[in-house]
């Protein structure tokens, strides 16, 4: 009877999430295996050419690496300025805590087409960094940072950052405090504290954070496309093109080398972090 | 001493790791001040700091049908996927809490894997999907919204219930109630903050959903975040975009001021 009653609360929610969720996964995969058509949604018989294209194409290549080398580099900054952030905001009391928590909560609500747009208004042409610097004499030609790489890298970091702090200062503030103490018994002055007791028991946050910011970096198209305009696209913004054009196999193949990047860095974070240790298991 | 009292930092650290957190809040938030600031401009064109405060963006946002259109859309949009995902998330939620092994460890993976997996994957497999089968743009919308907010409200939830005492239902039973008047009037009246601030999270998530909605909109049905996109893209930088900006950032300012008043911030910091 309670197995019964069980089964019957999962079913709806486990239909839906079939349904829609990994039943148009499947069909989507299935849909990367054909050749584009001009009539149909993909062409008759099986190929592997959608992939070949885009792991031999130079075009695609370049864009590969393109938003292999950005993700890299929003991910080490957000890396350093997390955890100084999340270090210092683990280590106030409890109220304020929490006070500076929900400040960080805030902007991950608010939706990342505004957040981008804001930065759009600080970094364009006639931007207001552009103007109050130029105001100020510091700079006498306009700002032309919107539309590069670097725009990107900015953007997207300081979307994602709240991310990383949350999860390293939720990590932080969990440790025991005794262990800190056992090693500042036993001699150990404070930066080895820090490497051989703090770092490695945050060590759950850290690969936490590193899995959003990277996981969430690959699919930002709307970001990528308002920082970066044209110039600077990135694997999430040839899946769109993809759509643009019609062509369903060559997209849905993009779809999924994204989902391959994807869980190849989350199984390399992973590795390199081993989280579960800190809990006593692996 | 990993609690970062002042007798735990390196030399130094006391001056730049400060430093460091309120230049991360600045760019954290800074951006989003902005924009707010600029929608109450009355000039023409995006000045900052504005020369004085009207509220003609707003106006003039209210009076574009699609701007208008696109608000209602996403408030729609926000309110029965956030209740449909709060009631599958509960479900989902209740039938895995007791449960251990690894089918239920794939269970709830499963429920949580929108939070990580890229949504624009999810989108395109969607719109697809639609495709074949023929699905309208509407309840498209509510479907995906529905999966993208299902984990928040099936953590929350979940979170909820394993604090719960299962000892309170069996009473209730022994007591000769069915499982319907168990939930309602045992269950459901001890883990409601959690019911609560589920169903929150799913409305502002929905509300600002982005990468599924990219394909999923149709003309004339376009929710607010793409509506803004668009015109971004399109248009540029127009201040009725900022007043539309203003205008969600003002709707999650009261919906946190609901949480804290109705479950408290604590919970909203956990989940």
């Amino acid at each position: 009877m309670r197995k019964l009653a069980g089964l019957a609360l999962l079913l709806p929610p486990l239909l839906v999430f079939l349904g829609f969720f990994v039943g148009p996964l499947l069909y989507l995969f299935y849909v990367s295996l054909h050749a584009s058509s001009q009539s149909e949604l993909y062409g008759a018989g099986f190929t592997a050419a959608n992939y070949a294209a885009i792991l031999t194409d130079p075009f695609y290549r370049r864009i590969l690496e393109r938003t292999l080398a950005t993700t890299l580099e929003i991910l080490g900054l957000s890396l350093v300025i997390g955890y100084a952030a999340a270090f210092t905001i683990a280590g106030l009391p409890p109220r304020r805590r929490l006070f500076c928590l929900v400040l960080l909560l805030f902007p991950l609500m608010v939706s990342n087409v505004v957040r981008a747009y804001g930065w759009v208004a600080l970094l364009g042409r006639r931007g207001v960094l552009s103007t109050a610097l130029r105001d100020a004499g510091i700079i006498d030609r306009p700002l032309t940072i919107l539309y590069t790489t670097d725009a990107v890298v900015i953007g997207l970091l300081t979307i994602l950052l709240p991310y990383m702090i949350i999860s390293i200062a939720n990590a932080l503030a969990s440790i025991d405090r005794a262990y800190g103490e056992a090693a500042q018994a036993l001699g150990a002055g404070p930066v080895r504290r820090f490497l051989h007791v703090t770092l490695p028991l945050s060590s759950p946050g850290i690969a936490s954070g590193m899995l959003l910011v990277f996981l969430l970096t690959l699919s930002a198209y709307v970001t990528v496309t308002l920082l970066g305009g044209p110039q600077s696209k990135m694997l999430v913004s040839l899946v769109y093109d993809g759509v643009v054009a019609f062509d369903w196999p060559r997209a849905a193949a993009l779809a999924f080398t994204l989902l391959a990047a994807a869980l190849l860095a989350a199984a390399i974070i992973l590795a390199a972090l081993r989280p579960r240790r800190v809990a006593g298991r692996g | 001493m990993m609690k970062p009292g002042k007798r735990g930092r390196a030399p130094g650290a006391a001056l730049v790791l400060p430093a460091i957190t309120i230049l991360a809040y600045l760019v954290i938030i800074g951006p989003i001040a902005i924009v707010v600031i600029a929608a109450f401009s009355p000039t023409e064109f995006f000045v900052f700091p504005p020369p004085g405060l009207s509220l003609r963006w707003f106006v003039e946002f209210f009076r574009l049908d699609n701007m208008r259109s696109a608000f209602a859309l996403s408030l729609e949009l926000a309110l029965s996927a956030a209740s449909l995902a709060t009631i599958l998330a509960s479900m989902a939620a209740l039938a895995l809490v007791r449960r251990r092994g690894a089918l239920a460890g794939v269970l709830q993976g499963l429920f949580l894997a929108p939070l990580v997996f890229p949504t624009i994957i999810l989108g395109l497999a969607l719109l697809l999907f639609y495709k074949t089968v023929g699905v309208g743009i509407l309840p498209g919308l509510v479907l995906a919204h529905v999966l993208v907010g299902t984990p928040y409200c099936f953590r929350s939830v979940l979170t909820s219930l394993q604090s719960f005492d299962f000892t309170l239902e069996e009473a209730g039973q022994s007591l000769g109630a069915g499982p319907f008047r168990t939930f309602f009037l045992v269950t459901l009246p001890v883990i409601w903050p959690g019911v609560v601030s589920g169903w929150f999270f799913a409305f502002i998530v929905s509300f600002g959903e982005l990468n599924t909605a990219l394909f999923l909109t149709g003309p004339g049905e376009t929710t607010l975040p793409i509506e803004i996109f668009s015109y971004l893209q399109f248009q540029g930088s127009q201040l009725v975009i900022a007043a539309a900006s203003a205008l969600q950032v003002g709707l999650i300012l009261v919906l946190i001021l609901a949480i804290e008043r109705l479950v408290g911030l604590a919970r909203l910091a956990r989940s």
